[in-house]
């Protein structure tokens, strides 16, 4: 044999060899079963191997189509999925055996995983072949992503629950898939994002151990499953080091604190959709080079390189993306993969000793969050006590005032921004996605049907088994799978275990922030002497009160917005999330504010705002009090929207928050001299 | 003084009656619209408080303050919350109003109000009502806006809770304007309760172990606070008069709820539970002309209360009095106010 050496790859066999690229994932869902079923097996004949599914916000939240506060979500952002039959259409065509099915399902995962695998009974496939992945990380969705439905406490249970029915029927099948992606978009630090989802993993092994229901084999393949979701930014090098310190550390841990000895099971594997937050939507085209640029982060190093990727579109922070800007960011992955050299070497950047040192120290960090949150009580008690929260919104704060200050520069955005225009946004359709209404209307009647043809008698036999399992200590999988073949739908299940556990709302984390504005910033000046005028004439300060109506869990928005109108001087009344439009319009009654702030990300405002100000009518204040609207809307939407009543909207592009409190003041002024 | 009362009668504005009368019924944002003239800072808001007020006079209800305050994360809010919903299960026609007092920002003067998130009521029901208030640059977490709005609901309602965080400070404030005051606490684990200042656990009427999930820790909870009581000389004799009651509580395991919704509904119904309201007026005003005029005010204050709480006057009566008192005092205010 010939000597080797060291910048080649080297297959088991000894011969020079190439790395095979990373899976190539397209995240899809829309409309209604149908539609996506045809999506599906159109990606599938261009060769795609798994399927990522995307649920509709109802589905996520445990509400089925039928439900008031979802119909304005219907198919919005991914298929809506209410009954075994709509899993039967859904897959029609499509062979579950070999199919690798990711499902971003996190409150519901429970009763998404039953239903996949009564699909497979009742099509006569073996079980134990499913392979696949449900989210079913419930600690980011209190922190971050807002698709939790029970205590922090019972959600664990459903968790070990289905990673022990798993582990003994679906032994490929990942049961939660650990997400740093999301905590990243909130705000999160690099060493925030190691050390909050390290934790969460840590969580749920100590919970898995203590309920002592594996061998020593068996709990090392259990550990074997866990993968992660992770996320990469702009400041690529941090963020290369960042991957190869999540190697390390998971290692360590699961040798140091969980004695796994086979060193295949202790792998960090690991997929990625790489950062939204940082896209523009001022000169949206240069996202494509950012998009890029953070898709180094992950796959750079071979040692720490994702095992599946997916991309954000360039137009992300305008509207939902379409397929051709969805297309547009896959070749940015087969280009890299197949045009360059990258999967030629072996790890580039191994023995580099800026990375070494600056993994040192992102790892010793990390750690000593990790052991500060552990000494907290561990993950489940940090967040009810809002210390991953808080530390999360502080971070965010931090990142909105350095943006301001023009600390952190972001091309186009605050430096830059004089452009010639882009041709690509003034396309005709203006880059908006748009659901069919007829599309919802044939989701709502196939769930009508399954309610008129099933057996009321097993419906309701399987309801009731399921609520007193619920309340022993069985594990629910079995009820559940019982459940999706009579039929149950997606609202009866939940609704079930919402009566047995409870609904949980987190803290917020916005109690106590403040931003990092410096006090002679100029926008921040003008916004202070505005409401000093205005207490000085009205004799009072003015009140805002900001909240989310409808599904949609992305709280940022809001809850920077109630920060910044802190600062600004406002009294904010924050009422949080997944709220319905009598929730907000009755708050802002009883609290009397100067003006109604609303946030919305899911493409559901034009319906969201019809119901408000009907409601505002309802109560003699349509004219009384002004509503302002932020969020992903696009510009087509604005005239519909102001006609409705909305006074201002405010998108990503309104990056400075004094200029918009300055804008908000204005509308309140303008208010009040009518 | 005769000129003041036409100005205030003239103030009587159509609106204002309007919105007075809804309020009676207890829709909700005419209500809202009220306590918001109790919470502004201007000579109209100020007439039209003495309106409300004269207009109010006649109202059957003397509704119970009640404090409740305690250090974050003793799960205040979740608790009001559940004993809200209990009391009205108990006693369907009863009426509760909500004042969830947060501090404001030093720096900014704003204030993030999020105690809303934190209770979940049904909505559209009247006789549930929830209000957030900004303490101000107070130091006692509530202060003189909290007072001016606890007057007007308390002719409206039958219960008004308010809720506040307790630091050492505010629990005097609280006990100054509440008719019977609780103090919310986590369980407590070993030497945390000596640390308790003697002046703190004297003021609550009664204290309400919170979260007591578990029976082991609550009984242990129960006798550390007893024998720190002691230590402190409050008595827990139920019949004497300055007996202090001790209830464990659990939201999740609702423990405790029932016998807690029981007391609070006796204190509602018993008349003797509440307090001299001229005493909180003479409190008021005298935090008010000290902080206006400092100490020379204050000595002026007492010397001349006999012949501010003579007759049956309003507050703002009493206020423009106390004024015009100041005012034969220092000849060069009547120019600059």
């Amino acid at each position: 044999m010939t000597e080797q050496n060291k910048h080649t790859i080297y297959g088991k066999d000894g011969k020079p060899s190439t790395d095979r690229p990373w899976i190539f994932r397209t995240y899809a869902g829309h409309t209604n079963v149908w539609a996506t079923n045809t999506l599906y097996k159109d990606n599938l004949s261009k060769g795609q191997t798994g399927l990522s599914i995307a649920m509709d916000l109802a589905t996520q939240c445990g509400y089925s189509s039928d439900h008031p506060i979802a119909k304005p979500e219907i198919g919005k952002v991914g298929v809506p999925i209410n009954s075994l039959d709509d899993f039967h259409v859904l897959f029609d065509g499509i062979p579950l055996e070999e199919m690798n099915t990711s499902m971003t399902i996190n409150g519901t995962a429970m009763w998404l995983l039953s239903l996949y695998v009564a699909l497979a009974e009742e099509r006569g496939v073996d079980v134990s072949q499913l392979r696949g992945t449900t989210q079913n990380d419930l600690i980011k969705e209190y922190l971050a992503r807002g698709t939790y439905i029970f205590p922090p406490e019972d959600s664990m249970r459903l968790i070990v629950d289905m990673y022990e029915y798993s582990l003994h029927n679906i032994p490929s099948w990942n049961a939660s898939n650990i997400c740093s992606y999301h905590l990243q978009e909130a705000g999160a630090t690099p060493v925030q994002e190691l050390a909050f989802a390290l934790v969460t993993s840590i969580t749920i092994l100590d919970a898995i151990k203590e309920r002592d229901c594996f061998t020593e084999e068996e709990f090392e393949r259990c550990v074997g499953r866990i993968s992660f979701f992770v996320n990469a930014g702009m400041r690529f090098v941090e963020e290369v080091s960042k991957m190869r310190s999540f190697c390390e550390m998971w290692d360590e841990i699961t040798q140091e604190r969980y004695g796994v000895k086979n060193a295949k099971y202790r792998r960090f594997r690991y997929g990625v959709q790489v950062n939204s937050l940082g896209l523009t939507a001022e000169q949206p085209e240069n996202n494509a080079w950012r998009i890029l640029i953070e898709t180094l982060g992950v796959t750079l190093s071979r040692k720490a390189r994702c095992r599946a990727l997916q991309l954000p579109a360039w137009n992300e922070a305008l509207s939902l993306p379409r397929p051709w800007d969805q297309q547009w960011s896959l070749r940015i992955q087969q280009i890299l993969a197949y045009e360059t050299d990258l999967l030629e070497y072996p790890d580039i950047l191994e023995g580099s000793v800026v990375i070494e040192s600056k993994v040192k120290q992102l790892k010793e960090q990390a750690y000593a969050e990790i052991n500060h949150v552990l000494e907290l009580g561990g993950g489940v008690e940090a967040v009810k006590s809002g210390y991953m929260k808080s530390a999360l919104v502080t971070s965010q704060s931090q990142r909105m005032g350095r943006l301001a200050n023009g600390e952190q520069i972001v091309v186009g955005k605050n430096k830059w921004v004089e452009g010639l225009e882009s041709p690509l946004v003034s396309d005709s359709d203006g880059g908006i996605f748009m659901v069919d209404a007829k599309a919802a209307q044939k989701t709502l009647d196939a769930l009508e049907e399954t309610k008129r043809n099933r057996d009321d008698t097993r419906v309701k036999a399987a309801l009731t088994r399921l609520e007193e399992e619920a309340k022993s200590d069985n594990n629910l999988m079995e009820a559940s799978i019982e459940c999706a073949k009579a039929r149950v739908t997606t609202g009866e299940w939940s609704e079930t275990l919402r009566g047995v556990f409870g609904e949980y709302r987190p803290p917020t984390g916005v109690d106590g922030q403040s931003m990092s504005i410096k006090e002679d910033n100029a926008s921040l000046v003008s916004v202070r002497k505005k409401i000093d005028d205005f207490i000085e004439t009205y004799g009072y300060r003015p009140r805002i009160v900001v909240g989310k109506p409808g599904l949609d869990g992305h709280s940022n928005g809001a809850e920077m917005i109630s920060v910044a109108a802190k600062h600004a001087g406002f009294d904010v009344i924050y009422f949080g999330i997944r709220l319905s439009s009598v929730d907000i319009v009755q708050s802002a009654l009883e609290e009397n504010v100067d003006v109604i702030g609303v946030s919305l990300l899911s493409g559901s405002h034009n319906e969201i705002m019809t119901q408000l100000f009907e409601e505002l009518d309802k109560n003699g204040a349509k004219d009384a009090i002004p509503v302002i609207l932020g969020g992903i809307i696009p510009e087509p939407d604005y005239e519909g929207l102001k006609e409705k009543g909305v006074k201002r909207i405010f998108t990503p592009k309104d990056f400075d928050p004094m200029i918009v409190m300055g804008e908000i003041m204005d509308v309140i002024n303008e208010q009040k001299s009518k | 003084m005769s000129k003041n009362l036409n100005r205030f009668d003239a103030m009587m504005t159509p609106e204002i009656k309007d919105m007075v009368e809804r309020a009676k019924s207890l829709e909700k944002w005419p209500l809202a619209r009220l306590i918001s003239l109790f919470e502004t800072n201007t000579e109209q808001a100020k007439q039209a408080r003495h309106c409300v007020m004269s207009s109010l006079k006649d109202s059957s209800k003397n509704g119970l303050i009640l404090g409740i305050t305690g250090t974050p994360g003793a799960g205040k809010s979740s608790l009001i919350g559940e004993l809200c919903l209990s009391m009205l299960a108990e006693k369907p026609d009863l009426s509760i109003a909500v004042l969830a007092v947060d501090p404001s920002s030093q720096r900014s003067g704003g204030a993030l109000l999020g105690d809303r998130t934190r209770t979940n009521f049904p909505v559209n029901d009247k006789r549930l009502f929830f209000r957030s208030q900004a303490s101000d640059l107070d130091l006692g977490g509530v202060g003189k806006k909290t007072y001016q709005v606890t007057r007007l609901l308390r002719q409206l309602f039958d219960i008004i809770i308010i809720e506040t965080v307790g630091i050492g400070q505010s629990e005097i404030e609280v006990e100054q304007l509440s008719d019977h005051t609780c103090l919310v606490l986590q369980p407590l684990a070993g030497d945390q309760v000596q640390f308790m200042k003697a002046g703190i656990m004297e003021v609550p009427n009664t204290f309400i172990i919170n979260k007591c999930d578990e029976d082991s820790l609550a009984k242990r909870s129960y006798h550390l606070l007893k024998t720190s009581l002691k230590l402190v000389n409050v008595s827990l004799n139920k019949n004497s008069e300055n007996s202090k009651n001790i209830f464990l509580t659990s939201a999740i395991k609702q423990k405790g709820i029932a016998e807690l919704t029981h007391f609070l509904l006796q204190l509602e119904s018993d008349s003797s539970t509440r307090k001299d309201v001229q005493a909180q007026e003479y409190f008021y005003l005298g935090k008010w002309i000290q902080q206006e005029f400092g100490r020379f005010g204050l000595t002026l204050f007492k010397q001349s209360e006999n012949t501010i709480f003579t007759s049956q006057q309003s507050y703002e009566e009493k206020e423009n009095k106390l004024l015009e008192i100041m005012k034969e005092m220092i000849p060069s205010l009547s120019c600059s106010r």
